[in-house]
């Protein structure tokens, strides 16, 4: 190391004990040695950060007002130096980072990461998955144009029919008896206050129980081969890492040149010839909404609250009621068929809604 | 004597070594797609194609050499001399050109065949339960989407296949196997791979992503090219003159020198007033 270095270095090590701190960092072991597998969290960790930088240079210019939302919006796209650029990575970002929450999902479930000792883990990883759905759901309304004003009317008009606590949520969340002002404050605040600092503290208690744990490592082999294979944390988990951020970076950077954000014309209390529409990663609930049997205010109420609820306190439950030691994937078969089955579901209700508006239009 | 590569399925071999090898190049050529993008060039068709392929070409020369040595070194004890990636670059590319034309013509066939048996089963089938539209066409892709695939996958397997059997041949002709003990090996490649400075490595590719942030900076336009109809377009630029530094300076010289008159005349005035008798009452 540079002799400058090494003396920056030695005080604050005398200071600190950065020694300590990095063989904890970087030393941690990975039974069975580095994997692309484990990737994901990570992943998701980088392009939270990167929301966060450019949400904050959004909200130098953004104003969350009914009155100027909108026109901000535009002034952000079309004068702001770059504007363009930052507003389009944080739309794509968003959807990378639901896509990411899914991938990371799937490879603890298919790994059975989320075994004992890992429940916690598990637990507290729902708890994200929910807030990063809800960033999705508040920031859409924030352009405050068409798309923004209907998707979330008909979103909390959906929450509205849920029986006893329905109303109350509608009104908490809409602040009067049809959005305006009040639902974008609250949205706003939500968006760049509470989901942030709820996400920021629930992942580092997601990090510091994964430490805590150690991570499962392969579900194959036995303890001496994954002994053999044991590897640090530093240098190739890390470079792994990096290569995924690297591309995801790429990636989004990518889909926001080819599709930068368009806002729609600025809301107004009518449709018009637009059909109302939730962002893609909420397509699929909102197509089962489309079926005879969820019609009515029940059906409603079951298949937008109730059904998903229920799928998300199984989840909940599973590490508790699937307690069986065995990880190995392929001798897991209902868990094998049961995330087939979810996904195919997933994808069949996403393409169909992404018809049914191409009939619309 | 069973040569260790020969008891590697030619599948098995030619998948590992293509799917390292794929995305060992994808960043680098993600780079250059963003880097085309920013500077307002499609990379998927025209002179942007053509300049991505011709740059993936050594991209993907360097990711196939670099993962077949680790690849052969680790998994078969051999180890190969000289220019590996090129040698199986060309042979990968003769059989992928071969194999995509005939899988063309074949996948394309079964989709079609497939199709016309979906759209009847379909119709047939909502004559007992009615679907709606929308699940019904999903339905329908997903029914001829899936056989078709099955076909695409078999080709795919195919050219694996082929493309494994020369790899094989390649590895054996080309390489040798060691007597010294496999770990030993693995260890010097892992010391190879992994710098032994982290800190030079760490500095040299924090450098090459500052130099490639400033160029997609650069090459990035400052306002958005997708306007809104309704927003008023950007103010056209009104035709500029353009500057000519000598005329500038000469007129500049001359205007000085107009100043330097005026100024000498008005001193000689003021001089000559000077000089006038203090006229009365003063
Ligand atoms: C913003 C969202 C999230 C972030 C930033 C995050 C971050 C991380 C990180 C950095 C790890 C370390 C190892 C790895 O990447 O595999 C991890 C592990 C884990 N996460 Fe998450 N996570 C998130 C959401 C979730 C969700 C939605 C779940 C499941 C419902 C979950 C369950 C787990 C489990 C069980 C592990 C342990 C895996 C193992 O031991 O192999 N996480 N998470």
């Amino acid at each position: 190391m540079m002799p400058l270095l090494q003396k920056v270095y030695d005080f604050v090590d005398e200071r600190i004990d950065l020694k300590t701190l990095e063989a904890k960092m970087m030393k941690e072991p990975i039974k069975g040695g580095s994997r692309w597998a484990y990737v994901f969290g990570s992943v998701l960790l980088f392009i939270f950060i990167m929301q966060a930088v450019t949400g904050v240079l959004l909200m130098f210019y953004y104003i969350p007002s009914a009155d100027h939302a909108y026109a901000s919006t535009q002034f952000i796209i079309h004068e702001v130096d770059y504007g363009w650029f930052i507003l389009s990575y944080h739309f794509w970002g968003s959807s990378a980072m639901v896509v990411m929450v899914f991938a990371h999902m799937s490879q603890v479930f298919l790994w059975g990461a989320y075994k004992s000792p890992r429940e916690m883990i598990w637990l507290v990883g729902l708890a994200l998955f929910g807030i990063v759905m809800a960033f999705g759901f508040t920031g859409y309304l924030l352009p405050w144009d068409q798309r923004a004003y209907w998707a979330t009317t008909v979103g909390v008009e959906i929450m509205d029919k849920t029986p006893i606590v329905g109303d109350f949520m509608a009104r908490f969340l809409k602040g009067g008896p049809t959005p305006g002002q009040m639902t974008l404050s609250r949205f706003f605040v939500i968006h760049v206050m509470v989901l942030p600092g709820a996400l920021m503290g629930l992942a580092g208690l997601h990090l510091f129980l994964f430490r805590s744990a150690g991570p499962a490592g392969p579900f194959r082999g036995t303890p001496e081969e994954l002994k053999a294979k044991t590897d640090f944390f530093f240098p190739r988990q890390v470079w792994k890492d990096i290569v995924a951020m690297a591309a995801v970076f790429l990636t989004i950077s990518s889909l926001a040149l080819i599709e930068p954000v368009v806002l729609l014309e600025e809301a107004k209390p009518d449709p018009g010839d637009y059909h109302p529409e939730p962002e893609w990663y909420f397509l699929f609930l909102f197509q089962l909404l489309r079926w005879k049997i969820f019609s009515g205010e029940l059906g409603q109420f079951l298949g937008a609250t109730a059904i998903p609820a229920a799928f998300m306190l199984l989840l909940a439950a599973l590490p508790f009621i699937d307690r069986g030691p065995e990880r190995n994937i392929f001798k897991r078969p209902i868990a094998l068929l049961s995330w087939t089955v979810v996904m195919i579901g997933i994808l069949v209700l996403t393409v169909s809604a992404i018809i049914n508006r191409e009939f619309l239009d | 004597m069973s040569h260790p590569a020969t008891t590697i399925s030619s599948v098995k071999l030619a998948w590992a070594l293509s799917w390292a090898a794929f995305w060992t190049g994808f960043p680098f050529k993600m780079i250059v797609a963003l880097l085309l993008l920013a500077a307002q060039i499609h990379p998927w068709e025209g002179a942007g194609l053509i300049a991505l392929l011709a740059l993936s070409v050594p991209i993907d020369i360097w990711a196939l050499g670099l993962t077949a040595r680790t690849f052969f070194l680790e998994r078969m004890g051999i180890e190969v001399r000289g220019p590996v990636g090129i040698g199986l670059w060309w042979q990968g590319a003769v059989l992928g050109v071969a194999t995509l034309g005939v899988a063309y013509y074949a996948v394309g066939a079964t989709a079609a065949v497939c199709q016309k048996a979906t759209a009847a089963t379909l119709e047939l089938v909502n004559k007992i339960i009615p679907i709606p539209v929308a699940e019904q066409i999903t339905i329908e892709l997903l029914m001829w989407a899936v056989p078709t695939t099955i076909v695409a996958i078999i080709f795919l397997l195919i050219g694996l296949k082929l493309f494994g059997w020369r790899i094989k041949r390649f590895a054996v002709a080309s390489g040798q196997t060691s007597s010294a003990g496999l770990q030993e090996r693995v260890r010097e490649w892992d010391d190879w791979r992994v710098p032994a400075d982290p800190i030079l490595m760490l500095v040299s590719f924090t450098a090459v992503v500052v130099l490639l942030t400033v160029a997609f900076w650069v090459l990035l336009p400052v306002t958005t090219t997708h306007r809104h109809p309704d927003y008023p377009p950007p103010p056209t630029d009104a035709v500029k003159k353009k500057v000519k530094p000598e005329e500038l300076l000469k007129k500049t010289d001359a205007s000085l020198a107009k100043a330097e008159a005026v100024l000498e005349m008005l001193e000689k005035e003021k001089a000559k007033e000077k000089k006038k008798p203090v006229g009365p009452g003063k």
